[in-house]
């Protein structure tokens, strides 16, 4: 006779056995009486258990009125949506708030370089104003001294620096920020459609309560 | 709007998680009888079962946004339901199954058609469960009762398959030898 099959009667009566082992199982069952006669007892506890009776609850209606008065407004968020949708709402604002700070530090270093050019600042606060040197110069300088760019060359150089420098950094920036905001709104619409808003529960919704 | 009581499960969840009460309501109804028996079977008292119930479609309710609507409800609310009866147990050490030594294992022999001994029979079958360690009355629940598969038990109850079958080993035959004279006159009645 095959070995007993003890550990494997309770998934065997599960059902949760499969190819070689239920075979396994079912071979030896057919011979060994010991192995039937456990297999006989676990099926009539299990149907002991399923016969103890529930208590009568109350109707199931009765039952979902009873928790639906007692939930609270609305479904938690959690945290880690919280801190994704402050996000969502904080990214634009950060955003904003970056291109308002450079477009003012901009202007106003502009204003500050035109005064001094009028003469409007005494020479200790356009000391402080000067800028330090510019990269595009250092750079035409190291060209120029090791001659790999003549002295149009260096011109050009400049214009192209100079037109990146601020003119195409503008446009960028501008552009960037414009697709940001439109981006932003066209999601926040398409969440507001998904959470149903100006859609007005219709009366045949309300569940019935007795 | 269609009524909440001819919908999908899953469409009931999208609306339930968007805050809509009637869709959670209808969710309810539907899972009320499961949840109120796990918990019954758990915890073995009728009001407590119900108040574990209630605290279960609670949580659902504030953790809604976490459940993933293609998942098994079923499963995620036994799953809160099993969590609710034991921090109620545990709350609360009086409402604590008794040990199976201070029960009274009563011989439910004189006539098992009366409806005494049958009250009697269930009354036993009952607290011999309760009898059983937290982990493995679960298990055993969960199967016997509400006929869950090993996967699905091992994932709700946040266990290795293996274990699964090891409680579920252990908690039947704990429960054959509480049970063992009961079952003796069950088996002459059933050949009877």
């Amino acid at each position: 006779m095959t070995e007993h099959v003890i550990n494997w009667i309770n998934a065997y009566l599960d059902g949760e056995l499969h190819g070689r082992r239920l075979a396994q199982v079912e071979s030896h069952l057919d011979e060994c009486a010991e192995c039937r006669a456990e297999l006989a007892s676990l099926q009539a506890l299990s149907t002991m258990l399923r016969e103890a009776p529930l208590p009568d609850f109350p109707p199931a209606e009765r039952f979902a009125a009873n928790v639906v008065l007692g939930l609270p407004r609305k479904p938690e968020t959690s945290p880690a949506r919280k801190a994704l949708e402050i996000a969502w709402w904080l990214a634009p604002v950060a955003l904003t708030a970056a291109w308002v700070f450079v477009q003012t530090t901009l202007l106003l270093s502009d204003w500050i370089g035109a005064a001094g050019r009028l003469g409007l600042l005494d020479k200790s606060a356009s000391a402080w104003l000067v800028p330090a040197v510019p990269r595009e110069t250092l750079l035409s300088a190291l060209l120029l001294q090791t001659g790999l760019l003549g002295g149009s060359g260096v011109q050009w150089l400049r214009s192209v620096s100079a037109f990146f420098g601020s003119a195409l950094a503008q446009v960028i920036w501008q552009v960037s920020i414009g697709l940001l905001y439109l981006a932003w709104i066209a999601s926040w619409w398409a969440r507001l459609g998904r959470r149903g808003y100006g859609q007005p529960l219709a009366a045949g919704s309300r569940p019935q309560v007795k | 709007m269609a009524s909440p009581s001819t919908l999908h499960e899953t469409e009931l969840v999208i609306l339930a998680q968007r805050g809509d009460r009637n869709a959670f309501g209808e969710l309810v109804q539907r899972h009320s009888r499961g949840v109120l028996g796990v918990a019954y079977r758990l915890c073995g008292e009728s009001q407590l079962a119900e108040d574990a119930a209630q605290e279960t479609f609670l949580r659902a309710w504030l953790n809604l946004s976490g459940f993933h609507p293609q998942t098994s409800l079923r499963n995620w609310l036994y799953r809160i339901a099993v969590n609710a009866v034991t921090d109620m147990l545990r709350k609360d050490r009086r409402l604590a199954p008794q040990d199976v030594d201070e029960m009274d294992l009563t011989d439910p022999r004189p006539g098992p058609e009366s409806r005494v001994a049958r009250d009697e029979g269930s009354a036993l079958v009952t607290r011999a469960v309760l009898s059983l360690p937290e982990a493995s009355r679960a298990a055993l629940v969960l199967k016997e009762y509400e006929g869950l598969s090993y996967q699905e038990i091992a994932g709700l109850l946040d266990i290795p398959l293996g274990t699964v079958m090891s409680r579920l080993n252990y908690a039947r035959k704990r429960l054959k030898e509480i049970l063992q004279p009961q079952l003796s006159i069950y088996a002459e009645v059933e050949n009877d």
